[in-house]
């Protein structure tokens, strides 16, 4: 191509990308919601404690993470916040986990000392699955040093079973974590990432003036391999990191999401590292997992850097079943969103979808897809926030406090960022790092749970303006895991279709409720329900209303749940 | 003018003068006499030398197309050298830049892959990690994919200078590292940690070291190469830079001759059309000139010679005829002969009169006009409207013959063209300047037309001979006006006039 020809293409691509960035912002389609945050109406009063004292310790930045669950099983999304602590020899407050019980009229009660979690721990991701089968989530907190894993014991209360596990004795800066249930062998194992290996008392210095020390990039520090344990079913883990494949001491890995990129059936693992290579482990169906990550496509940006992966998550976009991948990245690297190209081949499409142009100033952590408009097609959010309190004085567009986005789906393979429109709460500037969405309310749509970096968990309800619907379920797995993760939930409407897997951790540091939900615009049924669940067992249903909740257990069909 | 006219030039000072009829040209200096045979006197000089100077006139197409062939040939050269270059230089970047990039891309990976098994081993012999050394067996596995991967790809871009023993120990050291690695992994799985801890200690960490230590001499070969490349490739842009220094400076310096050479040539030929112009500016004055005294002298000739030979035969006849007995047929044939005379007498002197007005030299100006004009009804029909104004002054001969041969033109082309049978003479004396407008509101006449007629290229010459100008127009009504302003200055006026006073405007009808 010659200059002339440049500048023509130049120009004319200009002129076009102008025009259609009108027609687009003309069709636009105005977002159907709403996000009201709720945090102080609901009782939410927590405040994150990086234990920062001024000693630029590389783990304050990065936490921490929050998780919806139903722990009491009343079929109410309850609220677990993680929180780190003062440093050693630095103490000031006590600050511990938060467990806040659904009250079913929009108000949280703080739980956590009578669930016997009000524990100081340096917190930083949670996972939460039903690893024993009891019927009630169990959750592990990920940490700067021992992770620790509580039963819950249905009672209400949770019993730290760390040792009694094997998860004992393991000493890491782990981030986030997951419950997979990798062998198909009806217990959740589970998938640690694990950061760089740092402890306190082997802090690097790195300063920018060679005097005042700042937080170090992880180039300053070792890899540390992710963790997998296999659950033995008996109340005890196994850890496979070595026999499985997954072991691996170059990675910083800082998210993970579960997504079957084959769709065989056998949950796959997609690691995001920070200025390494992601990982895609793909299960071999023999109890390990292949790596691929740099055949697939998803290891590196377009231009082959490995960039500073934060969170991560997959989701079926087009209804083909392929997973499409969201990677959160430092700024100036963009949101990466790696499209299925082919078999097991992915490519970012994040700058054709209109999602890097608008992430390049931002540093995301947290994300998520989730149909916040209840149109039928998934829309992603976003968490972000600088790790950096004084980015601003170098890079004057560039904030420590950053607005999070929400690229809308417009249908077309394209998003918008519609955050400001969502409201103007939502779309203040936030330290922001977990993420998670529920819906709290049991109105139909997906709350979103926000937590921050040194300040306080924002608690965001959906209010749906334009009318739409959803249709949810709530697996329960016999054969297959108590909780169904690893199986995916696939609904047929008007000539389409939507499928959902449900799935724990995602995003970073942090678990969004385990049931799945679907918009459906506002339609009143669904054709059909297609639920394959990972014991290999296919369920169908038929004419299902909307606008309703279900459970679906394992071979016992369907029910609507009380509203 | 009649094509058999003949036009005279008259030269000014003693220039020789020269005419010629149409058809047919031929010289007569002056100096060697009047050709009263061909009816007019010559001077050839002037035309002898226009065309001297015409035959003498190089063309500077000649000039003109040399330049160009010297451009053109200077792009073509110019074309020819920077294809030739960019070609060169397109084979560099090709040949030795990109492949030295893509082979640097494949060394960096290798280095980079290098780095990591180095990583790996460390962790490996770090007792930190709770792991057997069997757990890095997939780790190393995927690097040793890669970098199996990077060599071949290498291996295929990879520079010419690269000789065959580095290639070949390039590829032996890692199949000896790999075995080695494999050695120690066996090692392992049998659960002697310690012995392949050893190994990777003695061994393979050398080995990985003397491998790097080649891949980055390689990267420096490569460095080397790659800034050779690029002086070439300086090297090739001072040379094309200079040939287009050389190119713009031949260019320039050509279009500079050829543009010196046009504004040259064109000054020339302007100077040859400014003479062609003023000579042929005096012919037509000459031409206006000489018919003049022509018309005057036949005008005088056929006054006084023909008239006075009319009146004496009238005379004689007349006294002739009274001798004889009245009422005899004689007598009566002397009486028609002597009306005969008398009418051709009056012929005579009327055509006298049209070809030369004596009464311009007797009467003046005025006089003249008044009398034209009342012969004009009468001669073409066309009826005068007749207005002057200002102080009359009198007028030379000279300049007044020409007045009257405008008004006289115009009059003949109202009567012949306009078709209209009414028109309007209007004369106004100025302080310093005389104007004669003809008015008629016929057909008009298109001035610019390349098929206009004589009559008004003469008024034109008539009103330029005198320093004047003259202008056609369409008036509101339509048809033609005529407006001839003339200066009046010192020898433009009689000396013996000009104490008249500012009469009022006379007005009369013809």
């Amino acid at each position: 191509m010659n200059r002339r020809d440049f500048l023509a293409g130049l120009c004319g691509g200009l002129a076009a990308g102008s025009v259609l960035s009108n027609r687009a912002g003309a069709q636009a389609r105005r977002l159907g919601m709403r996000y009201v945050d709720v945090t102080d109406k609901a009782g939410l009063a927590f405040s994150h404690n990086s234990g920062a004292y001024g000693g630029k310790l590389l783990p304050e930045t990065l936490g921490s993470g929050c998780a919806f669950l139903d722990y009491d099983g009343d079929g109410w999304q309850d609220i677990l916040l993680v929180n780190g602590m003062d440093w050693p020899g630095h103490k000031r407050i006590r600050s511990t986990l938060r467990l806040y019980r659904n009250n079913r009229d929009g108000t949280f009660s703080d739980a956590t000392k009578s669930a016997g979690l009000d524990i100081e721990l340096y917190g930083m991701g949670v996972a939460v699955g039903d690893w024993n089968n009891d019927g009630f989530p169990d959750v592990l907190i990920t940490c700067v040093g021992q992770n620790r894993l509580f039963r819950n014991t249905g009672k209400g209360t949770f019993v730290d079973v760390t040792k009694s596990s094997g998860l004992a004795r393991r000493r890491a800066f782990s981030t986030s974590a997951l419950w997979v249930d990798f062998d198909r062998d009806g217990f959740l194992d589970l998938f640690v990432c694990n950061y760089v290996k740092w402890a306190a008392e082997h802090d690097v210095f790195c300063s920018r003036d060679g005097k005042e020390k700042f937080y170090c990039t992880p180039e300053a520090y070792r890899g540390e391999t992710c963790w997998l344990f296999h659950n033995n079913g008996n109340g005890t883990f196994t850890d496979v990191t070595a026999t499985s494949g997954v072991f691996d001491t170059s990675s910083k890995s800082l998210g993970v999401a579960m997504l079957d990129i084959d769709q065989d059936g056998w949950p796959d693992l997609f690691v995001a590292n920070d200025t390494q290579p992601n990982k895609l482990y793909r299960n071999q169906q023999d109890g390990t997992f292949k790596e691929i990550g740099v055949g697939s496509g998803l290891a590196f940006s377009t231009d082959g850097k490995a960039r500073a992966g934060m969170g991560a998550d997959a989701a079926d976009l087009d209804g083909s079943g392929r997973p499409t991948v969201a990677v959160t990245n430092f700024d100036n690297e963009m949101v990466g969103l790696y499209r299925p190209t082919g078999p097991r081949l992915y490519e970012d499409a994040a700058m054709r979808a209109g999602i890097g142009a608008a992430s390049r100033t931002t540093l995301g952590f947290g994300c998520l897809f989730a149909d916040v408009d209840l149109d039928g097609s998934l829309d992603l959010l976003v968490a972000n926030g600088h790790i950096d309190d004084t980015v601003r004085n170098i890079r004057g567009n560039v904030g420590h406090a950053q607005p999070p986005h929400l690229f809308v789906n417009q249908g077309n393979g394209t998003f918008r960022d519609s955050a400001a429109e969502a409201g103007r709460e939502f779309a203040q500037p936030w330290v922001g790092r977990g993420l998670a969405c529920g819906d709290f309310d049991r109105d139909g749509d997906l709350d979103l749970l926000l937590t921050t970096n040194n300040g306080p968990a924002r608690l965001f309800r959906n209010d749906q303006i334009d009318g739409n619907r959803s249709i949810r379920f709530r697996l329960v797995g016999t054969r297959s895991n108590r909780d169904g993760i690893g199986a995916t939930v696939r609904i047929f409407h008007g000539g389409s279709s939507q499928s959902r897997l449900v799935k724990s951790g995602s995003s970073y540091l942090s678990q969004s409720e385990l049931p799945v939900t679907f918009g459906v615009g506002r339609r009143d049924l669904v054709d059909r329900v297609v639920v394959n669940w990972p014991s290999g067992r296919t369920e169908e249903y038929k004419g299902l209303a909307c606008g309703k909740a279900y459970e679906c257990v394992e071979g016992r069909g369907v029910t609507a749940m009380a509203p | 003018m009649s094509p058999e006219a003949a036009f005279t030039s008259t030269a000014r000072g003693d220039r020789p003068r020269v005419s010629f009829r149409t058809g047919e040209a031929q010289y007569i200096d002056e100096r060697k006499g009047v050709d009263h045979r061909r009816g007019c006197s010559h001077d050839a000089t002037i035309l002898e030398v226009v065309i001297r100077r015409s035959g003498r006139r190089s063309s500077p197409t000649t000039g003109l197309l040399i330049g160009l062939v010297i451009t053109l040939a200077a792009v073509v050269a110019d074309a020819w050298y920077m294809t030739r270059q960019i070609s060169g230089l397109q084979a560099l970047q090709t040949d030795l830049a990109e492949r030295n990039r893509q082979d640097s891309l494949q060394l960096l990976r290798i280095q980079n892959d290098l780095n990591l098994l180095a990583l790996a081993m460390r962790d490996m012999l770090d007792s930190d990690e709770p792991y057997p050394l069997t757990a890095w067996s997939a780790q190393l596995e995927r690097i040793r994919v890669d970098l199996d991967d990077a060599l071949r790809r290498e291996a295929e871009v990879a520079v010419a200078s690269r000789t065959p023993e580095q290639r070949q120990y390039l590829g032996d050291s890692l199949a000896q590292f790999w075995s080695a690695m494999d050695r120690m992994f066996a090692l392992a799985r049998d659960g002697r940690e310690d012995e392949a801890r050893a190994q990777i200690r003695l061994s393979l960490q050398a080995r990985q070291a003397g491998i790097s230590t080649m891949v980055a001499r390689l990267l420096v070969e490569n460095n080397e190469a790659e800034e050779d490349t690029a002086r070439r490739v300086q090297a090739i842009y001072d040379q094309v830079q200079r040939q287009v220094y050389r190119f713009v400076t031949a260019t320039l310096t050509t279009i500079l001759l050829t543009s010196l050479y046009v504004i040259h040539s064109n000054r020339k030929i302007f100077a040859e059309l400014a003479t062609l112009s003023e000579d042929r500016r005096e012919l037509a004055q000459q031409l206006i000139a000489t018919r003049e005294a022509t018309l005057r002298e036949i005008s005088r000739e056929l006054h006084d010679e023909l008239g006075q030979v009319l009146t004496a035969i009238g005379s004689m006849v007349g006294r002739a005829g009274r001798q004889l007995p009245v009422g005899s047929p004689l007598q009566a044939d002397l009486l028609e002969i002597r009306e005969i005379a008398q009418v051709t007498l009056d012929k005579v002197r009327g055509l006298s009169q049209t070809l030369h007005p004596s009464a311009l030299e007797e009467a003046g100006l005025e006089a003249t006009i008044d009398w034209y004009l009342s012969t004009v009804k009468r001669q073409t029909g066309v009826a005068v409207s007749y207005e002057r104004s200002g102080a009359p002054r009198p007028v030379d001969t000279a300049v007044g013959i020409h007045v009257y041969r405008v008004l006289q033109e115009s009059l003949s082309n109202v009567a012949r063209h306009a078709g209209v049978d009414r028109a309007w003479v209007r004369l106004r004396f100025a302080p310093a300047r005389l104007e004669l407008e003809i008015e008629d509101h016929g057909k008009g006449i298109d001035v610019e037309s390349p098929r206009r007629g004589l009559g008004i290229v003469g008024m034109r010459e008539r009103a330029s001979l005198l320093g004047g100008a003259i202008a056609f127009s369409r008036p509101d009504e339509g048809g033609t006006l005529v407006r001839l302003t003339l200066p009046l200055d010192d020898g433009a006026v009689k000396d013996d006039e000009g104490q008249h006073s500012a009469p009022a405007p006379v007005k009369h009808a013809g």
